[in-house]
């Protein structure tokens, strides 16, 4: 067992079974993060400024001839609620889509109808079969992996995808930011776009076919990014987003409430991230967020140590979500304290696409470049 | 005077909620559970849940489903769909109902309904009139989730059900269901004004207007709705709200 280390720069520390440290005692994640020349949340304002107004005049001139100008995905949390406001502040006519994987919250609902009917921006919503999608959730507990939210990112991501194909519209403008979330860990969640993980998983330990979870094949990728052009484009990196202040608009521009918890507006993505990370796998996910906000100067270290001595879950709130999510999963006390008991597995014990990614990360920049010629 | 209460009326097909127009083209929409919660947090008045393929199945309705139902939510339920039998109903309250909603078994067998009016008293006892204009206008009471016509006139019929012992009506046009284009107003007034026990319009809720014009021309005591609770925006977007007690009192509603 390697000793307990905490990185001197962040607050990173030994629960990511991968981090290493440098003699400094600074480690590889927000050594990576500061190095990053692509780090948009490092450059300078004014350049990021010119960078946003030739992004909105290529969005403008893109969906000439459609009714909207992108899509935007909305959960109600603080980042998609953000770019919501900012893109109606640039001028831009988007297209909302959520996606409903049975586990929205009053708060996540009501944020949503506020943003949108004070923006006067129209919606789209997909709803997952809550049947199917118990069944991947339940699958990947009991696969007792980390990864557990992925299903939920990759049918978000799959269903812009679609919709952005639908609507014949070229740009995909995501809450994904570096400033309040660039350092994030492999082996704290892996998979977003691996489908064969999720298929793997779910072909071993589920039981019913999947008729209506939204997925994204690597091939259906390609279509989507070389022959649609569609551009997925973390417009919050253009702006110097910080998270105090953009809670602060929001509350007072739209009516917006706060939940209490980075991406708390889902009921199970609180108790995973507020419960089972933090007492099976002995991950604080909050981490890696309060790293990410050091690194881009948002808070001190010693805020960020503050912060985690907060609890992780109010209580009330845990006993409440504990009964609702077992209710929902139909997981009885024992079935549940077994599953909390498995032996922690990783995505390698899994089928999966790592390999074949790390491959393509070097082929697709020729392809774009090949597609673009034509 | 009774506060008019506005009750979203939830359809379950088998496990799962759907929304139909003009009771066909349903459309999923989600865990019946995490509705009931977010509705629970929105501190509704009263919910109402019709299974919708509870007569056709011929089963018994979904106990298990029902009980989690009665479980989690923290205002009055009532619950329609396949009831047929004194048993059935007792079963229901039971698990913590507080109204059972009969439609079907109402035309087809009305001792039932004295007879429940009887042993668990009118105040639980809802029946529910789906009714469809013909080609020349006239009215008439369908069943069977609308597939079958009695042609019996909606009035005539909720004076029946009312001398039987039925504490209340549910009125809904098939022909506005889903729509939100409004309530058939003519229809609630008609009956309204040959009834005395409560009536609840239901079908073609759009917007805040519908709920005024149902329960001020219309003369209902309650306003149920579907679509208007469950979707949002012109794309009907799957997104559960319901108006603020400032939005309703606003539209002259409370």
């Amino acid at each position: 067992m390697i000793p307990y280390q905490v990185c001197n720069r962040c607050v990173m520390d030994t629960s990511e079974p991968e981090i290493s440290f440098d003699e400094n005692g600074n480690c590889n994640h927000c050594t990576a993060y500061l190095s990053n020349e692509h780090n948009l949340a490092l450059q300078s304002d004014t350049s990021k400024k010119e960078d946003l107004n030739k992004l909105v005049e290529r969005i403008k001139s893109s969906s000439r001839n459609s009714k909207y100008d992108c899509i935007i995905g909305v959960s109600g949390g603080v980042d998609s609620t953000y770019v919501a406001y900012l893109v109606k502040e640039l001028g831009l006519n988007p297209l909302a889509v959520h996606l409903d994987n049975g586990w929205n919250s009053e708060l996540a609902v009501s944020n949503i109808q506020k943003t949108l009917d004070n923006l006067g921006i129209d919606l789209y919503t997909y709803v997952i079969d809550w049947h199917e999608f118990r069944d991947i959730q339940l699958s990947f507990l009991k696969a007792s992996v980390r990864d557990a939210e992925i299903p939920t990112d990759h049918a978000i991501i799959s269903v812009l995808y679609q919709v952005a194909a639908k609507e014949n519209l070229k740009y995909i403008l995501s809450g994904a930011n570096s400033a309040t979330e660039g350092i994030y860990p492999v082996t704290w969640t892996y998979g977003i776009a691996d489908l064969k993980y999720i298929k793997g998983i779910h072909s071993i330990f589920g039981s019913k076919k999947l008729k209506t979870f939204p997925s994204t094949s690597l091939s259906m990728k390609d279509y989507y990014i070389l022959l649609k052009q569609i551009k997925t484009v973390p417009i919050l990196d253009y702006i110097d987003f910080n998270k105090e202040k953009a809670m602060q608009i929001i509350q007072n521009e739209l009516g917006w409430r706060y939940y209490g918890g980075k991406h708390y507006e889902s009921i199970y993505t609180r108790f995973f991230q507020g419960y089972i990370m933090p007492v099976k796998f002995k991950i604080d996910k909050r981490r890696a967020h309060l790293s990410t906000l050091i690194c881009s100067g948002q808070i001190t270290k010693a805020e960020a140590l503050e912060e985690l001595k907060k609890e992780i879950y109010p209580a009330e709130l845990y006993e409440s979500d504990r009964e609702f999510v077992l209710k929902k999963l139909k997981l009885s006390e024992t079935d549940f304290a077994e599953i909390m008991k498995l032996p922690i597995k990783s995505y390698k014990d899994y089928p999966n696409s790592k390999n074949y990614f790390e491959f393509r990360k070097k082929v697709v920049p020729y392809l774009r470049k090949i597609s673009l010629m034509h | 005077m009774l506060r008019k209460r506005i009750i979203p009326c939830l359809l379950l097909k088998e496990e799962g909620l759907v929304k139909t127009v003009k009771f066909k083209q349903e459309k999923y929409i989600g865990d019946p559970i995490n509705a009931l919660k977010i509705f629970n947090e929105k501190e509704v008045d009263e919910l109402v849940f019709l299974d919708i393929s509870a007569t056709e199945r011929k089963e018994e309705p979904h106990y298990d489903l029902l009980s989690e139902i009665a479980s989690e939510c923290f205002m009055p339920l009532a619950y329609g769909g396949g009831i047929h039998k004194i048993e059935q109903i007792s079963k229901i309250l039971s698990l913590g109902f507080e109204k059972v909603v009969i439609n079907t078994a109402a035309v087809d067998n009305p001792d039932l309904i004295k007879e429940a009016a009887q042993v668990f008293g009118s105040s639980t006892i809802v029946v529910s009139i789906d009714v469809k204009k013909n080609l020349f206008g006239k009215y008439q009471v369908y069943t069977k989730r609308g597939t079958y016509n009695t042609k019996l006139d909606p009035v005539k019929h909720a004076a029946n059900v009312e001398n039987l012992g039925a504490g209340e009506v549910m009125l809904n046009s098939i022909d506005r269901d889903g729509t939100m284009s409004g309530y058939d107003i003519a229809l609630i007034a008609k009956v309204s004004n040959h009834v005395s026990i409560p009536i609840i319009a239901s079908g073609g809720a759009g917007n805040l207007q519908h709920f005024y014009e149902a329960l001020t021309l219309g003369k209902a005591s309650a306003a149920a709705a579907g679509s208007f609770f469950v979707f949002h925006g012109k794309n009907r977007a799957v997104l559960i709200n319901y108006p603020s007690e400032a939005d309703f009192s606003q539209s002259q509603i409370f």
